[in-house]
């Protein structure tokens, strides 16, 4: 999770010439290791002949691309459904007495269990149901579509594990808003909508994104994790269990790093977004 | 002309917990319309819920206000303590909130906000963020939103008390300048007997909770008042008496 304040000019500081030192020097030792050949360990070489074709196949499980890809859908349909779930309700308990008090246990309760617990139960539930059935798209069943391989189950337990985040953190920022605003709301005759659109909801968007930024993170370990899994046969997550099964470590290694970088520019992407004021000053130009 | 206010009898009790806490009254008082007041009092007189109660921001716990001439609250401009600014709106769009809460354009609010902006001297700034600006700046703002609508009632609630000495100078004698074109009738709320003096066509001296007025007087000073005169300082002489032997007795 991102919380530290950003420096003028520096940007989201994610990437920097210095944070490549680390890996640079893993990548070294890697390579001295693996220098006589190993049967366990892939040659940086070999791993780097998987990353630098990305569109073939492999192993008929599809390309490291359409993996990524894959997975990378699922997220933002899972996160989507969190969002347009989580944000309303973490404003009614943030808005509401009644409603905090009626829906804070069970939220509690129900954040830290983990989503990968809910699998076998989201897949007895929604069985192999994708988006394609659900929009009805029957002419896509035939082709290898993106819609094919979004299955409901997946969603669902991407939706658990970003709707609780995203609801706690937008409930603490509507109850952080200051009265004052409200209050200038009030003198200057505004109605209950404009001050829900003009106050409510800037005054409490740096805590709203900052619940997006934390499903986002945890919604990517969620589904590697998950397609790791029984429920599906494709994905990053599936490519690297598969690729152990079928003793293939170069590209088990490719997956591991292509999910870490991935993890990496999510995390800057939301990190240079998060600047709620940078965000609203665009708004403004 | 602005609206007058007839306040009878109000009293206003907080209740907390188990303790209830007499903030105000029973307190009356008749403002005219287009007048000039202040209230001037001692700390935690109940000065501030006497505002909002005016404000409609609170409502007595008994007693009553009236409104003379439209016979209703009508516009409302309030200036906070701290100003209160929005801090995800620019200067600009900060005096133009109460404009587009009532209906206005952005285009339209905007336009007239830039105009009071500037009556308050801060064109240039309109695309500033409050963080950007000064302390002097921003309460230069807050007075601009509560003005821009041109309002029936304005009230302030001792704007220019977390400000420096020459900052609350500067922007008393820019109030007074503004006030003269102002058709409100305002309600200045402080704890500074030179500020009241300075600004008020007529003092209300509010004395310690739960809040009455143990003076009340138009003044007569015209035109021009110079903080050097014998005039001046003798009316602020006489209002500092007032308030060491009925307000906070040493």
């Amino acid at each position: 999770m991102f919380t530290g304040r950003v420096r003028k000019g520096e940007g989201s500081g994610v990437f920097s010439p210095e944070g490549l030192i680390i890996p640079a020097l893993m990548v070294a030792f890697w390579y001295m290791a693996t220098r006589g050949g190993t049967a366990l360990l892939p040659s940086p070489e070999q791993v780097l002949r998987v990353l630098a074709s990305p569109g073939d196949d492999i192993a008929s499980c599809g390309s490291l691309l359409w993996n990524i890809f894959v997975s990378l859908a699922r997220v933002v349909v899972g996160l989507l459904a969190g969002i347009l779930i989580g944000t309303p309700v973490g404003f009614l308990m943030g808005a509401h007495r009644f409603s905090r008090r009626l829906l804070f246990l069970i939220t509690e309760m129900a954040r830290p269990l983990s989503p990968l617990a809910l699998l076998p139960f989201s897949i007895i539930v929604f069985r192999d149901t994708t988006l394609t059935k659900l929009l009805g798209l029957t002419q896509l069943r035939y082709s290898r579509h993106l819609f094919n391989e979004i299955q409901l189950g997946m969603v669902f337990i991407l939706l658990w594990g970003a709707v609780f985040p995203i609801i706690l953190d937008t409930m603490h920022g509507v109850r952080g808003i200051r009265k004052r605003h409200l209050e200038v709301a009030r003198v200057s005759g505004a109605g209950r909508w404009f001050t829900f659109l003009h106050v409510m909801i800037p005054a409490s968007l740096p805590d709203i994104l900052s619940g997006y930024r934390m499903a986002v993170g945890r919604c990517w370990m969620v589904i590697i994790a998950a397609e790791m899994l029984p429920g599906t046969n494709s994905g990053i997550g599936y490519l690297l269990r598969y690729s152990y099964q079928i003793s293939r470590y170069d590209v088990m290694a490719a997956c591991v790093i292509v999910i870490a970088l991935v993890g990496a520019l999510f995390a800057k992407g939301l990190a240079d977004m998060g600047e709620a004021r940078l965000l609203l000053r665009a708004e403004e130009r | 002309m602005g609206a007058g206010m007839v306040i009878r009898g109000v009293e206003k009790h907080f209740r907390e917990k188990e303790s209830e806490l007499h903030a105000l009254g029973p307190f009356s008082l008749t403002v005219q319309p287009g007048e000039f007041l202040c209230l001037l009092g001692p700390t935690g007189c109940g000065k501030t819920t006497l505002l909002r109660i005016l404000a409609g921001l609170e409502t007595p716990s008994s007693g009553s206000v009236s409104f003379t001439g439209s016979g209703s609250r009508g516009r409302i401009g309030y200036v906070f303590q701290e100003g209160a600014l929005f801090p995800w709106l620019t200067a600009r769009d900060n005096v133009a909130f109460p404009l587009r809460a009532e209906g206005a354009s952005w285009g339209e609010a905007r336009a007239r906000a830039e105009a009071v902006l500037s009556d308050v001297g801060l064109s240039g700034f309109e695309g500033s963020f409050p963080h950007q600006l000064s302390g002097g700046m921003r309460q230069r703002v807050a007075l601009a939103r509560g003005m821009v609508s041109n309002p029936d009632i304005l009230l302030l609630d001792e704007p220019f008390s977390s400000l420096d000495t020459r900052m609350s100078h500067l922007l008393q004698e820019k109030m007074r300048e503004l006030a003269g074109g102002l058709s409100a009738t305002v309600v200045f709320v402080t704890h500074n007997i030179e500020e009241a003096v300075f600004l008020g066509h007529r003092i209300c001296v509010m004395g310690p909770r739960p809040g009455r007025i143990v003076r009340d007087e138009t003044i007569s000073l015209k035109g021009e008042r110079n903080r050097l005169s014998a005039e001046f300082t003798e009316l602020l002489l006489s209002f500092r008496r007032t308030f060491e032997e009925q307000v906070a007795p040493v």
